[in-house]
C-alpha cells in the first residue's frame, strides 16, 4: 500500500492519499491521472489494468486501488 | 414533432396517461409503442436505419452470451495452460464479431452523415496532385438521433464484450433503450446499465415525481423560449453579415450566442430529463454548469457530460491503456530525463482521437474537426506546461487554488470558450478568422448602441435576456453550493411554490420568443 501512496503522492503531490476515501468524486484523480497511475502501476506491480477495470469504485481510495492490483497479480 | 411543440406536450400527455393507466408488467411497452410512434412520426420509413442497429447489436449480444456459457462450460476440468488457449481462442471470436458490429453501425452512420465530407476531402487532395474528380454525391436523409443512438448501441456492446453484464435476451427491451423517444433527438447518451431497471420495472403514478419532472420540463421551456430564441435573431443577423459590424457587435454576438447555445441545449436536456421523470426513468446528467469551469478540460466534464465520458470510456482509456502505447511510455521513461512528459504521451495521443472525435461527431466538415482541435491544442499546452505554471505560482508565492486566481481561471477559460462557440456558429474557418481578427482591429464602430438594437433586438428584448440570464446565474451559483432547487422550492409553503410556478409559466406565455418576426427554432443539437 505504501508503494501506492508514493505513486500517487508523485503523480498529484500535496493531498492525504491515507485519508481520502474518494479521489474520483473529490476530482482528485482524473482521466488523465488515471493513465499516469496505470501506467505506473503496471511497471511496478508487473499487471495489466485494462478499460474495464477503469472504474470509479476502483481507484476511490489506496485501499481499493490496492485490492485492484492485488486482484489483478493473481489473475 | 419539437420538444417546445404543442403537439410534443399533447402526445407526452397521452403517453403519460397511458402508461399511468397499464399494469406495471406492461409499462415499458406503453414507452416501447410511443417511442417508435414519436420516431415514426418525425423520421418516417428512417426508422429502418434504427431498426438495423437495434437488430445488429441484439444478435451480437446473444452470440456473445452464448459464447461466453460456452467458455464457462468447456473450460471445467481443463488445465491452466488448456484455459488459456482457450479464452485466447474465445477472445478472438469474441473481438471480431463486435468489430463486425460496430463497422457496421457506424458505417451506416459514416455514409450517411459524412459521405458527402469524404467525397469533398478526396477532390480537395485529388486536386493538390494535379487531378480534378468529380464525384457524386448523394444528400442523405438523417435519420433522427443517428448520432446518439449509433453511440449508445456501440457503448451496449463493448460494455457486453468487456463482461459488465451479459446481453438482454429480449430484442423489444433493447430496443426501448436505443429509442427511448425523451433521448432519442438530442441525447443524453445512455448507458445500458444505468437505464435499463429504471425502464423497464415500471413506476406507479407519484406525485412529487411527476410535479418534479414538470417543474424542469417548464424551466426548460424557459430557457429555450424565452432566451435561447429570443438571441436567435441577433445572432444569425451578426454571423450572417458579420462584415457590416463592429468587433464590439461581433464580440456581444459571440457571447449571446455562447448564452444561446447553453440556454437552447441546457433547456432541450431539462425538457427530456423533466419528460423521463414523469415515467419514473432518470436520465443521465449532461450540463453541470459548465461557465463555472476554471479550465477548458473543466468545462468538458460539465458540457455534454455524456459525449465527453462515453469517449473518454470508449476510445481516450482504450488508446492511452493499449499495450503498445503503454510500451511508448516505458520506453520514454528509460531515454528520457522527465519522466513527467514520458507519461503524458499515451495521453497525448489517445486525446488527439479523442477530441478529433468530438468535432467530427458535431458535423460533416473540416470547420468542426478544426473545433475540436482547437480544444485539444489549448489542454496540450496546459498539460505540458503544468510544471512550469507550478514554479510560477511558487515563485511568486500565491496559491493557483486562491479565490482571485480561481477567478482568472474561470474569464480565462470564458474566452476560450466563447471562441470557441464563435468557431462552432461561424459559416467557415476562414469566417471565423476574419471575425475575431475584426474583435482586435476594428473594436470600434462608432455606432454600437444604434447596431445592437438595429440586429432583431430591441431593449425589452436585451432586459428580457439579462433578467433571464441573471436567473440562470443565480440558480446555477445556489446549485454550485450544494442546494437542489426542486428540493428546496418542496419544501417552501404552498403560496410560494405555486406563485414560483405562475411566474414561470407565465414569463414563458408573455415572453416566449414566438409570434409575428420570430420563428419556429429548431434545437441545435437536434441536427447533429
Amino acid at each position: 500500500m505504501e508503494q501506492i501512496v508514493k505513486i500517487l503522492e508523485k503523480i498529484k503531490p500535496g493531498v492525504d492519499y491515507v485519508s481520502e476515501t474518494d479521489l474520483i468524486g473529490d476530482k482528485i484523480l482524473d482521466s488523465l491521472k488515471i493513465v499516469q497511475l496505470v501506467g505506473e502501476l503496471d511497471d511496478e506491480f508487473d499487471i495489466e489494468i485494462t478499460p474495464i477495470d477503469i472504474i470509479p469504485e476502483n481507484f476511490k481510495s489506496v485501499q481499493s486501488i490496492y485490492s485492484m492490483v492485488k486482484r489483478l497479480e493473481e489473475e | 414533432m419539437s420538444y417546445t411543440s404543442y403537439y410534443y406536450f399533447i402526445f407526452l400527455g397521452a403517453a403519460f396517461g397511458l402508461y399511468t393507466a397499464i399494469p406495471k408488467k406492461y409499462k415499458w411497452i406503453v414507452l416501447l409503442s410511443a417511442s417508435v410512434v414519436f420516431y415514426l412520426i418525425n423520421s418516417r420509413w428512417l426508422i429502418i436505419f434504427l431498426l438495423l442497429a437495434t437488430v445488429s447489436v441484439y444478435f451480437t449480444g446473444i452470440f456473445l452470451n452464448k459464447i461466453n456459457a460456452g467458455f464457462a462450460l468447456a473450460k471445467k476440468g481443463l488445465e491452466k495452460e488448456d484455459r488459456k488457449k482457450l479464452k485466447k481462442n474465445i477472445t478472438w471470436q469474441k473481438k471480431a464479431v463486435v468489430a463486425l458490429s460496430l463497422i457496421f453501425i457506424f458505417g451506416i452512420l459514416l455514409v450517411l452523415k459524412y459521405s458527402g465530407f469524404f467525397v469533398s476531402s478526396v477532390e480537395f487532395f485529388a486536386r493538390i496532385f494535379g487531378f480534378n474528380p468529380h464525384f457524386k454525391t448523394f444528400n442523405f436523409l438523417l435519420p433522427l438521433g443517428i448520432s446518439y443512438y449509433t453511440l449508445q448501441a456501440a457503448g451496449y456492446i463493448i460494455d457486453v464484450y468487456r463482461g459488465k453484464y451479459r446481453a438482454t435476451d429480449n430484442f423489444f427491451k433493447l430496443a426501448l433503450f436505443l429509442s427511448f423517444f425523451p433521448q432519442i433527438v438530442e441525447g443524453p447518451i445512455g448507458r445500458y446499465d444505468l437505464l435499463a431497471d429504471p425502464l423497464y420495472e415500471g413506476h406507479k403514478f407519484d406525485y412529487i415525481r411527476v410535479t418534479k419532472g414538470l417543474q424542469l420540463i417548464f424551466w426548460g421551456l424557459f430557457k429555450k423560449i424565452v432566451i435561447a430564441d429570443r438571441i436567435n435573431i441577433f445572432v444569425n443577423e451578426v454571423f450572417g453579415n458579420y462584415q457590416k459590424y463592429s468587433g464590439s457587435i461581433i464580440l456581444l454576438g459571440s457571447i449571446l450566442y455562447t448564452l444561446q447555445i447553453y440556454a437552447d441545449f441546457s433547456g432541450c436536456m431539462d425538457i427530456v430529463t423533466g419528460s423521463a421523470q414523469l415515467f419514473g426513468v432518470p436520465l443521465s446528467e449532461n450540463f453541470r454548469r459548465p461557465f463555472f469551469s476554471k479550465s477548458v478540460a473543466e468545462f468538458w466534464r460539465r458540457w455534454h457530460i455524456t459525449l465527453g465520458s462515453w469517449l473518454r470510456d470508449y476510445i481516450f482509456y482504450p488508446i492511452s491503456l493499449s499495450k503498445p502505447f503503454m510500451k511508448i511510455s516505458k520506453f520514454a521513461k528509460a531515454h528520457t530525463s522527465n519522466e513527467y512528459f514520458s507519461s503524458l504521451i499515451p495521453a497525448s495521443f489517445a486525446m488527439f482521437f479523442t477530441w478529433f472525435g468530438i468535432g467530427f461527431w458535431h458535423g460533416s466538415g473540416l470547420k468542426y474537426i478544426v473545433y475540436g482541435l482547437y480544444y485539444y491544442v489549448i489542454m496540450i499546452i496546459g498539460m505540458y506546461m503544468e510544471p512550469l505554471f507550478v514554479r510560477f505560482f511558487k515563485a511568486v508565492r500565491i496559491d493557483r487554488n486562491s479565490k482571485p486566481v480561481n477567478a482568472l481561471k474561470i474569464i480565462r477559460t470564458l474566452i476560450f470558450v466563447v471562441c470557441g462557440m464563435t468557431l462552432f456558429r461561424a459559416d467557415s474557418i476562414k469566417v471565423w478568422f476574419n471575425m475575431i481578427k475584426k474583435v482586435f482591429v476594428g473594436f470600434h464602430g462608432g455606432t454600437f448602441l444604434k447596431d445592437a438594437l438595429s440586429c432583431g433586438m430591441d431593449k425589452q428584448d436585451f432586459i428580457i435576456i439579462i433578467i433571464g440570464a441573471a436567473i440562470m446565474l443565480i440558480i446555477s451559483v445556489l446549485q454550485e453550493k450544494g442546494l437542489n432547487i426542486r428540493d428546496s422550492l418542496a419544501k417552501r409553503a404552498l403560496p410560494v411554490r405555486w406563485a414560483v410556478y405562475a411566474c414561470l409559466i407565465l414569463s414563458i406565455i408573455i415572453f416566449g420568443a414566438y409570434g409575428v418576426g420570430y420563428e419556429t427554432v429548431d434545437f441545435i443539437y437536434g441536427q447533429f
